[in-house]
């Protein structure tokens, strides 16, 4: 799966490469929107990551010319401005996600992640499952090592939001986002206890840990070897 | 084209007006003095009239003649014609007498080429249909020359008055326009830096104290929004500055020696949590900032408060069970406004009532439809705020506890700021009360419908 960066910024483009690679993304770097909009229009990456304001040929205009093609690559938008209007602007031209600066790498990771899974049929489940760990989806039931375990509606949601993306750091906002409907940012520890008290439930009677604080990150739900 | 000044519009209307005015009494008068010699000269010619009548009895005896020449001569500048009935000029007692003569009975005015006449017709007996006619005619030339006189002196008068107030009013409007002088004078010292100068209300004249109040008024929000805006640039600073130390002492004190990793993996876990700290600050302060120029447009889409209100409490229920807090929603209202930006707003009022609500406390929401609007009131128990802080509270950066713990989680302090913007931008406010143990912040919306 091929992402292409099109970012002016050295460092910042740099680091997204990096951490993108590092996340087992095959990752390409330009820093100029002309050689943006050329590799953009070969149609060979899977995501376009683009900065708005770009030498040659803005991010907007990129955007344009790969929807004018008939491509529909998605595309997140970077960028240090944040206008409503820039935002609906962007959202109008066909962008998929929009990210102001500054943000936090999960936050992207996270983005990047439910944009490649998008185009892709949902699974349907009828049960998740990591070790010892099961979620019975119809019957909405958790097990652990065959040990029934009762959740609330929303420990619930959130199990599975972690168990389906198991494996990856989802930061604190998307969890709100995505379990709780709260779209904004937001300082509040809800999510920091709510964790806590799943871990309660879920993993303290246990001895292999499943549910990590990925400090400064968020979390994740995986097996690591004790 | 540049306008004229206010000093010469007033001066030439005030000329103006002088002169409508001197011209309309001059004017009448000269018609009063015409009617009035009119009057005068009818009085004596119908005098003379029935003196003439009586002379004239018996036409045909001599004596008539003499008493005739007599009756005329005792007025120098009567005049007599007597027609016979059928047309024929019987008598003329001047030779210059005009030749031809309306014979119609009454007064009349007739302007001749050297002089001018008043003239009486009538029948020398008045009760003979066959009357020989009488034309008496009085040489007013001297009244039209007086009047003639009138009317170049009222000329005179008006075109002299007129200058006279023009050269007067544009004194008066200048010094009558004097305040308006200081205004300007005011207004050209006013910059960033002087933003406190204020006209003098009470010396002003009522037309423009007014003026004056508004002026001053609008220096105020300016001065008011400077300093907000001096103080919110300084905040910033400040709150950032605290961060940014850290960082810079925290990287170079790991860089000065080797290390194991774990001390590195430390060091970076502790930056990163700085600069998550900086980035909400930043993120806020934009928010803010947007508020602050009126750019945050909510949206309009029709809510059920009491939906929005439950899901927030589920949301917060993990902190409130942690702390064995009750929560609890009761009312219900309809509106239409942007739910993500009230969720946030309400949120912030939530997480705060949380922080600060006791062990076992209770935090209640309460919504009430009114004809006028709706309230929303989130009311804990715990500590009461005192007096004098209750303003502050959404003031920017406002702690409860002035002294940021280095290292804890504590807020940026910009919460209630947001949560007010909000509500503002939503048309509604927001204040808090707090009494007997419950602090409670009550919302008033507009229905937004």
């Amino acid at each position: 799966m091929k992402l292409l960066i099109v970012e002016d910024q050295l460092k910042t483009g740099h680091y997204l490469r990096q951490g993108l690679t590092e996340a087992g993304f095959n990752t390409e770097l330009v820093a100029d929107g002309s050689t943006g909009q050329q590799l953009a229009l070969s149609g060979d990456y899977a995501l376009l990551i683009l900065d708005v304001m770009l030498p040659g040929r803005d991010g907007w205009q990129i955007l344009q010319a790969v929807r004018g093609a008939g491509l529909d690559t998605p595309v997140l938008f970077l960028t240090a401005r944040d206008a409503v209007e820039d935002r609906v602007h962007g959202l109008e031209l066909g962008a998929d996600d929009y990210l102001v600066k500054p943000f936090a790498f999960s936050e992207l990771l996270a983005r990047v992640r439910s944009l490649l899974r998008r185009g892709s049929a949902p699974p349907q489940d009828t049960s998740l499952q990591l070790a010892d760990l099961r979620l019975d989806l119809i019957r909405r039931r958790v097990e652990r090592s065959g040990q029934r375990i009762d959740l609330t509606a929303k420990e619930f949601a959130l199990l599975e939001m972690l168990l389906r993306r198991q494996g990856e750091v989802l930061p604190k906002s998307l969890i709100a986002s995505q379990v709780w409907d709260m779209n904004f940012d937001s300082d509040t520890n809800v999510i920091e206890v709510a964790i806590r008290r799943l871990r309660l439930k879920v993993d303290d009677e246990f001895p292999n840990k499943l549910i990590h604080t990925v400090r400064g990150m968020g979390y994740v739900l995986e097996e690591r070897p004790a | 084209m540049r306008r004229l000044s206010l000093s010469s519009r007033l001066a030439l209307l005030f000329a103006a007006c002088t002169a409508v005015v001197s011209l309309f009494a001059g004017v009448l008068f000269n018609r009063a003095s015409e009617a009035h010699f009119i009057e005068l000269d009818q009085q004596l010619l119908e005098g003379k009239l029935i003196g003439l009548r009586r002379s004239l009895q018996d036409i045909q005896s001599s004596t008539s003649e003499v008493k005739l020449a007599d009756e005329l001569s005792r007025q120098a500048d009567l005049y007599l014609r007597i027609t016979g009935s059928d047309g024929q000029r019987w008598y003329d007692s001047s030779a210059h007498l005009p030749e031809t003569l309306a014979l119609t009975p009454g007064l009349s005015t007739l302007k001749g080429d050297r002089t001018d006449y008043r003239v009486l017709n009538a029948p020398l007996y008045p009760d003979k249909p066959d009357s020989p006619q009488l034309t008496l005619l009085l040489d007013i030339t001297h009244h039209q020359h007086f009047l003639q006189r009138m009317q170049h002196l009222i000329w005179l008068t008006v075109g002299l008055s007129a200058l006279a107030t023009a050269l007067l009013g544009a004194w008066a409007a200048r010094s009558g326009l004097r305040p308006l002088r200081r205004m300007s004078a005011v207004a050209r010292g006013v910059s960033a830096q002087s933003l406190n100068a204020r006209l003098p209300e009470e010396n002003m004249p009522p037309e423009l104290a007014e003026m004056a109040h508004h002026f001053n008024a609008m220096l105020g929000r300016l001065d008011d929004s400077f300093q907000r805006l001096s103080a919110f640039s300084a905040d910033i600073a400040h709150e950032l500055r605290t961060p940014l130390s850290n960082l810079l002492t925290h990287t170079q004190v790991t860089l000065t020696r080797p290390r194991p990793i774990e001390d590195y993996r430390e060091a970076l876990h502790s930056n990163l949590e700085e600069l998550q700290w900086m980035a909400q600050l930043v993120n806020d302060m934009l928010y803010l900032a947007k508020a602050d120029h009126g750019l945050l447009m909510p949206s309009r889409e029709p809510l059920n408060l009491a939906d929005e209100v439950d899901v927030l409490l589920e949301f917060f229920a993990p902190l409130a069970d942690d702390s064995h807090v009750t929560v609890s929603r009761e009312g219900t209202a309809r509106m239409v406004g942007d739910r993500s930006m009230l969720r946030r707003a309400l949120s912030n009022l939530l997480d705060n009532a949380l922080r600060f609500t006791a062990v076992d406390g209770e935090v209640r929401v309460r919504i009430t439809d009114q004809p006028q609007g709706l309230s929303l009131t989130i009311e804990n128990t715990g500590d009461e705020v005192s007096e004098a802080l209750l303003p502050r509270l959404f003031d920017r950066f406002y702690r409860a506890d002035p002294a940021r713990q280095e290292g804890s989680s504590e807020h940026a302090g910009l919460g209630l700021a947001i949560t007010r913007s909000i509500i503002r931008a939503h048309g509604g406010q927001i204040w808090c009360e707090s009494e007997k143990g419950l602090t409670r912040f009550v919302i008033e919306l507009p229905r937004g419908d």
